[in-house]
């Protein structure tokens, strides 16, 4: 992990918090590799122990929040809500759910009711 | 709407289900409270059938505490309700019922031999008055050939009726059709009749609900009639019901979709539901990345958002969370 490109913009989450270290490298090569996403920033979250993501997809100009966790963690309301609070109350952000075989799903989270698009 | 509907409607509770039997009450609560409960009365002869369904219709217990809650409705104990009727109660009940059925094959009567009056055509009946003289006639003329005059004078005299003959028993005469409103008679002796009582219970003389209406769920808990919620899954439920009703959604049951509620921006008749909802218990409840795929992805693929619908019980409040696959990744 140390030796790879991305190893470095990630280093001090990486060290921060171990366990939630597979799922935020996992993501951040994701979007900014695949996903190819801009302007990729790392963000702490300490509420949920984990870092978090803000960039835009391409050929856009919102700025998106993820944050990355393992399909096998326990979350809670309190947890998104705190997620939120510390991303400075985003409309929605992105769940990025890590398998162990390195395949990710992305889900929106939208606090409050909100409608699905037509 | 029709203001003039409205009354506190009599929820009949038995086994700790709610049933409403009144098709205004029903409308009430649909129209004015936004309830919508399940229709589950079938008809008796297509019992299997789940399309055309009526009468009663059963509520949500959720759905039950908020309308008691709010005012809109008491409980009933509705077993109890229906006190042991006195014999003349029952009799009347009874005569009650010969006369709907005599009203009922009244209207049957008079339906049936106007078709036949309409087929029959004045010619028609002319010529089938012919044939019956003629036939008299060669039956006069056959016994008549057989030397049994007296009988035939009999018949004949059946027919014109005097003082003398109608004194006299008389053999019957087999080739004498029986009249028209004999035919009838027997028509209406094939006949029964099914009533199905489409009011409510409250209608029959021996039922009063005096004593026996409960407009708490405190009281009805003391009754025993009825113990929704008794934990915290079922506050939670509860709460989650309420809060989303002030908010204007009406709710039905989730089980279709894998979730707790179906949550719908006006009468499930005129919309499709945007949401389905889960309810979580509280802030602290575990909540897998799984259900989040398993009810995200469904959700998505039925044009509907799920709702994380997040119980506080102690600030007695609702947070919710809407969740769509993201469309990338």
């Amino acid at each position: 992990m140390e030796s790879h490109p991305s190893y470095k913009a990630l280093e001090p989450l990486l060290k921060t918090y171990p366990h939630a270290a597979g799922a935020l490298f996992q993501t951040y090569n994701d979007l900014s590799l695949a996903q190819q996403w801009n302007d990729l920033e790392v963000m702490d979250v300490p509420e949920c122990s984990r870092g978090a993501f803000r960039g835009r997809r391409p050929k856009t100009d919102d700025l998106l929040y993820v944050i990355p966790c393992s399909l096998s963690e326990s979350l809670s309301m309190s947890w998104f809500h705190q997620a939120f609070e510390r991303l400075g109350k985003p409309p929605h952000i992105y769940l990025a759910i890590n398998t162990e075989d390195s395949s990710i799903v992305y889900y929106k989270l939208s606090p409050g009711i909100v409608k699905p698009p037509v | 709407m029709a203001t003039s509907l409205t009354r506190v409607v009599e929820l009949r509770v038995s086994n700790h289900k709610a049933y409403v039997w009144d098709v205004d009450d029903i409308a009430i609560l649909r129209a004015e409270h936004h309830i919508c409960g399940v229709l589950t009365g079938t008809l008796p002869h297509v019992s299997q059938q789940n399309v055309f369904l009526g009468p009663p219709l059963i509520l949500l217990p959720e759905e039950v505490v908020l309308l008691v809650q709010k005012e809109f409705a008491v409980l009933v104990d509705d077993p109890i309700a229906h006190h042991t009727p006195s014999t003349s109660k029952l009799r009347r009940w009874n005569s009650d019922r010969l006369v709907s059925i005599r009203a009922q094959m009244g209207a049957v009567e008079s339906k049936e031999p106007n078709k036949k009056a309409e087929s029959l055509s004045e010619e028609a009946l002319r010529k089938r008055r012919e044939r019956e003289e003629t036939k008299a006639a060669a039956a006069r003329a056959k016994a008549l050939a057989e030397g049994n005059t007296e009988e035939s004078t009999l018949q004949d005299n059946l027919f014109s009726p005097s003082p003398s003959s109608s004194a006299t028993p008389v053999p019957p005469a087999v080739d004498e059709r029986p009249a028209t409103p004999a035919t009838s008679a027997n028509l209406l002796g094939s006949l029964y009749t099914v009533t199905i009582p489409a009011s409510s219970p409250a209608s029959l003389p021996w039922y009063s609900s005096d004593g026996l209406t409960y407009s708490t769920l405190e009281s009805a808990k003391e009754a025993g009639i009825w113990t929704y919620p008794s934990d915290l899954h079922e506050r939670a439920k509860c709460g989650v019901f309420r809060d989303l009703w002030e908010n204007g959604f009406y709710m039905g049951g989730g089980i279709r979709f894998g979730g707790d509620f179906l949550i719908y921006p006006g009468d499930p008749l005129r919309y499709h539901s945007h949401f389905v909802g889960t309810v979580i218990d509280s802030p602290t409840a575990a909540l897998m990345p799984m259900e989040i795929v398993a009810h995200g992805r469904l959700g998505t693929a039925t044009k509907k958002a799920h709702l994380l619908c997040g119980w506080d019980d102690e600030k007695q409040e609702v947070s919710y969370y809407s969740i769509e696959w993201a469309g990338f990744g």
